[in-house]
């Protein structure tokens, strides 16, 4: 398929889908959902020609037909599985989505706090009066697969915490991708509404064990108020024969405080954006993460952070470890606009090539428009250390546990700030990857 | 008994010759030195003897208890009891010195056929270690070697070589970067290890080391071989009267 048939097929499929899937959409998102799918209709699948998709070609993609439903249950045994992962379940508010869709009988969600709303989007559309945010589309969701995420999405997490309110436990939302019979895609959305001073941490875990190629495209929408803080991590776990293609959008006002971390694995082609607006003053953001490849992965990450208002801090740090004929990409774009003095931004990528045949594209760019910034930003790619590989050698190990410590040593940087609840998993994970488990 | 045999090595980096032809006989418990100007060989031994990559062997062999030591692996050397104290120890972020020694030492215990430690035991062991080096235990948890000062840098090889306790210590310009004190404290730790069945060999520059590290022999490298052999005192005469005397001689050899 070209990237006009398969254009044409996602515009064409969706009044089919709409009538089936769509019987409890309020009628205003309705609307919406139609004006998205049109302003796909004009855009339709970026080529490497968009600068925003410059290293990371489609083509992959648009050759599979994927089918809008796909099963609905599941006999993964999720929460056993969660633990072999490294994770405690019980420590975690657990949602699980399967194929695109809420199953209640395998989340579990603790008793939050007075007032917190913690429950499947389309729940809280069918209920509650989400119009506000529904019912316009944002710059950013006119982007091809923001659009596409908008004109079908199935179900997602919704999460809003009031005024001064914390939520003590993570809220872990597992996307499961399962086998169902042929190639389908899925397109999950999550909304993150942080009232002022309020506290949360979530985990989006996509992971697939799913033997057909699939598309996972997701969009998570959040919106901090004054003073909120949110920590937000992203473990991409997807099959090897998926497509994924995720972004978190984040608007921070005064004084918030913005973590999000994105640990990508998996995925024959995974794609991860993350934008956040610093657009009241003394905001703070923390970007961090890494990409670990092989075989023929492809994976990317493109970040903007836009400093928009004076004396905040954004923080950038992201790592990838690319083997045998894998690519990784990093596009990291920092903006401090005029009114954004006293701005504090610091951007890191270093990637390390196990294999001569990997490939990099690491484009930091840093644009500065206020003369009272302090900012800096800096890439490199390079192999293992010879000089310490010989070093834990003339100390009698041998060159495959050395490359194993000293890449484990790499990533697991990215690791040890995140929380608790991630910790463990997230090293054995790195572990597994090297050993090829994963 | 012989502990290690280097016979005619010849040795060559990229086109040029560094290594030519040398001789060298250690015996276990003994302890050489070895001593030359800048760029007569002396590290490119050490890195050989070690199996550093980079060298080409053009000639010669190394015999170690008997074993051809030039066509193993490094790791395998380390575990066959070589141990070198490089001159400039690797910084290596991430990783912390408990989890290097530990798993250092584990690899050694599990070539000999050994149970290998639990951190329990392996603590307490390198803890008994740390106290005559004067070392402190924060360093455990500090990644290897980075941001150590030149003189911790050194001290934490000395500590590894402690707790590795190999048969043979190569020591590659220790003594380099370090003030009397530590210098003082290094010299007791090689000395600490030093016994019947273990050999040392101490590569410098400087004569300074050996006054605290008393060598059985003193031998001179000069344009990649030996050129004089001699008791302690020939370190002595190198530091006053320096190395041209002895590189004026050196014709004189060759055609012995």
């Amino acid at each position: 398929m070209d990237a006009l048939q398969a254009k044409n097929s996602y515009l064409s499929a969706f009044s089919d889908w709409e009538k089936s899937a769509l019987t409890k959409d309020p009628f205003w998102l309705k609307e919406t959902r139609e004006a998205a799918l049109a302003q796909f209709g004009e855009t339709g699948f970026p080529t490497v020609k968009d600068e925003f998709w410059k290293y990371t070609d489609l083509d992959g993609l648009l050759n599979h037909s994927f089918a809008l439903t796909g099963d609905r249950h599941t006999k993964a045994a999720v929460l056993s599985e969660l633990k072999s992962l490294g994770f405690d379940p019980e420590k975690a508010h657990l949602m699980v989505f399967v194929n695109g869709y809420f199953s209640k009988d395998l989340s579990s969600v603790k008793n939050p706090p007075n007032g917190v709303k913690m429950q499947s989007l389309m729940e809280s559309l069918a209920n509650g009066p989400l119009k506000r945010e529904f019912g316009h589309i944002l710059p950013f969701e006119r982007r091809p697969f923001a659009a596409l995420n908008y004109a079908y999405f199935t179900d997602g997490v919704f999460l809003h915490v009031p005024k001064g309110q914390r939520l003590e436990k993570p809220l872990h939302a597992v996307y499961l991708s399962t086998n169902s019979g042929q190639p389908t895609q899925s397109h999950i959305r999550n909304l993150i509404l942080m009232d002022e001073e309020s506290q949360a941490s979530m985990i989006e875990h996509y992971w697939g064990n799913n033997l057909n190629p699939y598309l996972t495209n997701v969009v998570t929408k959040v919106s901090l108020g004054s003073g909120s803080q949110f920590d937000h991590a992203k473990i991409q776990q997807e099959s090897r024969l998926a497509f994924h293609i995720g972004a978190l959008a984040v608007h921070q006002t005064e004084r918030s405080r913005l973590s999000s971390r994105v640990f990508s694995f998996g995925g024959a082609l995974g794609r991860s954006e993350v934008e956040t607006a610093l657009s009241e003053k003394k905001a703070e953001c923390l970007l961090e993460g890494f990409y670990l490849a092989k075989g023929k992965q492809h994976l990317d990450t493109r970040t903007f952070i836009d400093h928009l208002a004076p004396s905040c801090k954004s923080e950038e740090t992201f790592r990838g470890v690319l083997d045998d004929e894998a690519v990784g990409v990093f596009d990291g774009n920092i903006l401090v606009r005029e009114n954004a003095q006293k701005t504090d931004a610091r951007q890191s990528n270093k990637n390390l090539q196990l294999s001569k045949e990997s490939k990099v594209y690491s484009k930091p760019q840093l644009q500065i428009y206020a003369d009272d910034v302090k900012c800096s930003h800096g890439s490199a790619t390079g192999q293992l250390d010879e000089e310490a590989l010989f070093y834990f050698q003339s100390r009698g190990i041998d060159r495959e546990e050395a490359t194993r410590t000293l890449v484990n040593a790499f990533a697991g940087e990215m690791v040890e700030k995140a929380s608790d609840y991630l910790r463990a998993p997230l090293r054995q994970m790195v572990n597994d990857w090297m050993e090829g488990k994963s | 008994m012989e502990m290690l045999a280097i016979k005619n090595l010849q040795a060559k980096v990229e086109d040029k010759t560094i290594l030519n032809g040398v001789d060298l006989t250690i015996r276990a418990g003994e302890v050489h030195a070895i001593m030359g100007p800048n760029g007569s060989g002396k590290s490119t031994l050490a890195h050989v003897l070690a199996g550093r990559d980079g060298y080409e062997i053009t000639g010669g062999e190394v015999l170690f208890e008997g074993k051809d030591l030039l066509s193993m692996k490094p790791e395998d050397r380390a575990r066959a009891g070589i141990f070198l104290a490089f001159q400039y120890p690797v910084e290596i972020p991430g990783v912390n010195n408990t989890y290097f020694l530990k798993a250092a030492l584990n690899a050694i215990r599990k070539s000999r056929g050994e149970e290998e430690l639990d951190a329990m035991d392996f603590l307490e062991l390198v803890k008994a270690k740390l106290k005559p080096l004067r070392m402190d235990e924060s360093m455990l948890q500090r990644a290897v070697n980075e941001g150590f000062s030149g003189g911790e840098k050194k001290k934490n090889e000395v500590l590894q070589m402690a707790v590795l306790e190999p048969k043979l210590a190569i020591l590659d310009e220790t003594d380099s970067g370090l003030d009397i004190d530590a210098l003082k404290v290094v010299a007791d730790g090689v000395n600490a290890l030093r016994r019947k069945d273990r050999a040392t060999l101490v590569v410098t520059h400087y004569q300074r080391l050996l006054d605290y590290i008393i060598p059985d022999q003193v031998h001179v490298l000069a344009r990649g071989r030996i050129v004089k052999s001699g008791g302690k005192e020939l370190a002595k005469e190198l530091e006053q009267r320096g190395y041209g005397w002895i590189a004026g001689t050196e014709k004189k050899e060759v055609k012995v």
